[in-house]
């Protein structure tokens, strides 16, 4: 016997057994077996493909960020779907967002590698207007643009127009690279 | 329940038999179950792993970069190869500071390999070679650049990006010599105090709803009074609750007004008094920020931390370099403290109270002493 007839002839058991046990689909482990698939489905339209992203999210001393990764439906607009993702905050508790609640993207345009991310005015008016919380912000949103391996540089806009410091302290009326410095690689 | 156990098993009879040597011949359908499906994963692929040699180097691209924290200027220079090559670097002084790449296994391509830079870090690249193997890349700098303040290295092909072998060479923005004297003592000294924030600006608000510019100032005016009564000249960059530029100034013209004042005047230092906040309300504890302009800043800025951290008794946050705007345009040594954190419950209530507010001042001044003693033995193009 070959291994595949005896592999067919298995399945065929495995399956006979399987109805007359009266697997019902929300009983099993995980749906259907796998066996009774039709085959053809294999070449049908790629169904749901995802797409990996990186996100930092600041430690609760505010002092560091640390990278979370998402899995993601995958989208022609991954970076604005990583900074969305930035702004519903981290999955570990242990881990504080770094952009105040009812901030909002408004868009993103890229040009000649540097990303203009633009925010609506929350991003400044329910911050928390320190030093820390600034420089948990700024960098958390450049780490997290400067992810993508075609963007050097991210310029903050702020309502459509170009701010030269969010909480009164940073200088951010350049575009800025990434910091490596202020990421922590494990909590 | 039985049937449940049963259903159970027979799942994972067949999916140890399909897995187990038939995935290669058929399909696994295991392939198509959602949730399970394999991700196109973007990662970075390794170059093939063939000996260096015959390769070209095809194009140069460079760039200045801003590090998003500190402020720091970094020159990134990549040179695209056609295949996998190695690289190594060295500053020599003689005859003028220049760093030499050497490239094993790569020559230069058809592409204009001279390239004159923006003078910021770097004035030009050239390349040569002169074996018909290996390349000489030259990069000329306008000042010596230190053991550790750069870095050369490879890149992989990295195909999802798109992006052929690489040699990378990344230059740390040197520091132009300081040309400062300073002498030791706070008498004549002129200082520079930045109460931050105020006016229409009310700064970080604490939970119990103290504002960030009125114990900034509060604390100003207490530096004040120490300095004056040890013979120093003292400005400030605002003695009430006001915007510097104007009524319901921009934020940027707020902090360059700030700057403004000291640049000036001419001031010796320049110290910007601030109260910290976070998101996270346990976030605690004292911190120093000084932009490298030139090394007197760090000396300033760390003195200032030893003071506040002696004279309060809080957390060490460190002395950090940050791109803050009144420390970075301004032209003398400069330092923001932030003293503690005013979204800190148990921090606000310090920062609220005069005796707190008196030992941060105290705290505060004998750091100004202790740098100028400090500074007095420097001298010179330190």
């Amino acid at each position: 016997m070959s291994n595949r007839s005896r592999y067919i002839a298995l399945v065929a058991i495995l399956l006979i057994a399987l109805f007359a046990a009266g697997c019902e689909p929300d009983q099993a482990v995980t749906g259907q077996p796998p066996a009774v698939k039709p085959p053809e489905k294999l070449a049908g339209p790629p169904a749901a493909e995802t797409m990996s992203v990186t996100v930092y999210h600041a430690t609760k001393d505010a002092a560091y960020l640390v990278a979370e990764t998402y899995t993601l439906p995958k989208t022609d607009k991954p970076v604005q779907a990583a900074v969305e993702q930035l702004l519903t905050g981290p999955k570990n508790p242990e881990l504080i967002r770094a952009l105040p609640e009812g901030t909002k993207l408004k868009g993103i345009t890229v040009k000649d590698h540097i990303a203009y991310v633009d925010f609506n005015d929350k991003i400044i008016k329910n911050g928390s207007g320190g030093s820390a919380g600034e420089i948990m912000a700024v960098s958390a949103i450049v780490n997290t643009v400067t992810e993508f391996a075609d963007i050097y540089k991210v310029q903050i806009m702020v309502e459509g127009r170009k701010i030269h410091t969010l909480y009164g302290h940073m200088d951010t009326s350049e575009p800025l690279s990434r910091s490596e410095k202020i990421i922590k690689k494990s909590l | 329940m039985l049937r449940r156990v049963l259903c159970f098993l027979v799942i994972c009879a067949v999916l140890a038999v399909s897995s187990a040597g038939y995935a290669a011949k058929a399909p696994s359908p295991m392939a198509n179950q959602p949730g399970n499906r394999l991700l196109a994963v973007v990662g970075k692929t390794a170059g093939a792993s063939v000996t260096p040699g015959g390769q070209q180097l095809t194009q140069i691209r460079w760039a200045n970069h801003i590090d998003a924290v500190t402020g720091a200027g970094r020159l990134r220079l990549v040179i695209d190869t056609t295949g996998p090559v190695q690289a190594s670097g060295k500053v020599t002084v003689s005859p003028t500071p220049r760093l030499v790449v050497n490239v094993k296994g790569a020559v230069p391509g058809q592409t204009d390999t001279d390239i004159d830079l923006d003078g910021r870090i770097a004035d030009s690249i050239s390349m040569k070679s002169e074996d018909d193997r290996n390349t000489v890349i030259t990069v000329e700098l306008p000042l010596m650049v230190e053991e550790g303040e750069y870095k050369v290295f490879t890149l992989p092909k990295d195909i999802p990006n798109k992006k052929p072998n690489r040699v990378v060479i990344d230059i740390n923005q040197p520091l132009p010599p300081a040309k400062f004297s300073f002498t030791a003592g706070l008498k004549d000294k002129l200082i520079v105090l930045d109460p931050g924030h105020g006016g229409s600006d009310p700064g970080a608000v604490g939970l119990a709803g103290n504002r960030e510019k009125t114990v900034n100032l509060a604390v100003a005016l207490r530096v004040k009074a120490l300095l004056d009564k040890a013979g120093a000249k003292v400005i400030m960059t605002r003695q009430d609750d006001r915007d510097v530029f104007g009524p319901n100034a921009s934020a940027v013209d707020e902090l360059k007004a700030r700057a403004t004042i000291a640049n000036v005047k001419k001031a010796d230092i320049f110290v910007s008094i601030h109260s910290n906040a976070a998101t996270n309300r346990s976030a605690e504890g004292t911190s120093t920020y000084f932009y490298q302009k030139t090394r007197y800043d760090y000396l300033l800025a760390n003195n200032l931390q030893a003071g506040m951290l002696q004279a309060g008794g809080l957390k060490d946050k460190g002395t950090l370099s940050a791109n803050f705007y009144v420390i970075k345009r301004t032209t003398m040594p400069a330092a923001l403290v932030e003293m503690a954190f005013l979204s800190n419950p148990a921090e606000e209530k310090l920062l609220a109270g005069p005796q707190f507010q008196q030992k941060m001042a105290e705290g505060i001044v004998r750091g100004i002493e202790s740098f100028f003693a400090q500074a007095a033995t420097k001298g010179g193009e330190w």
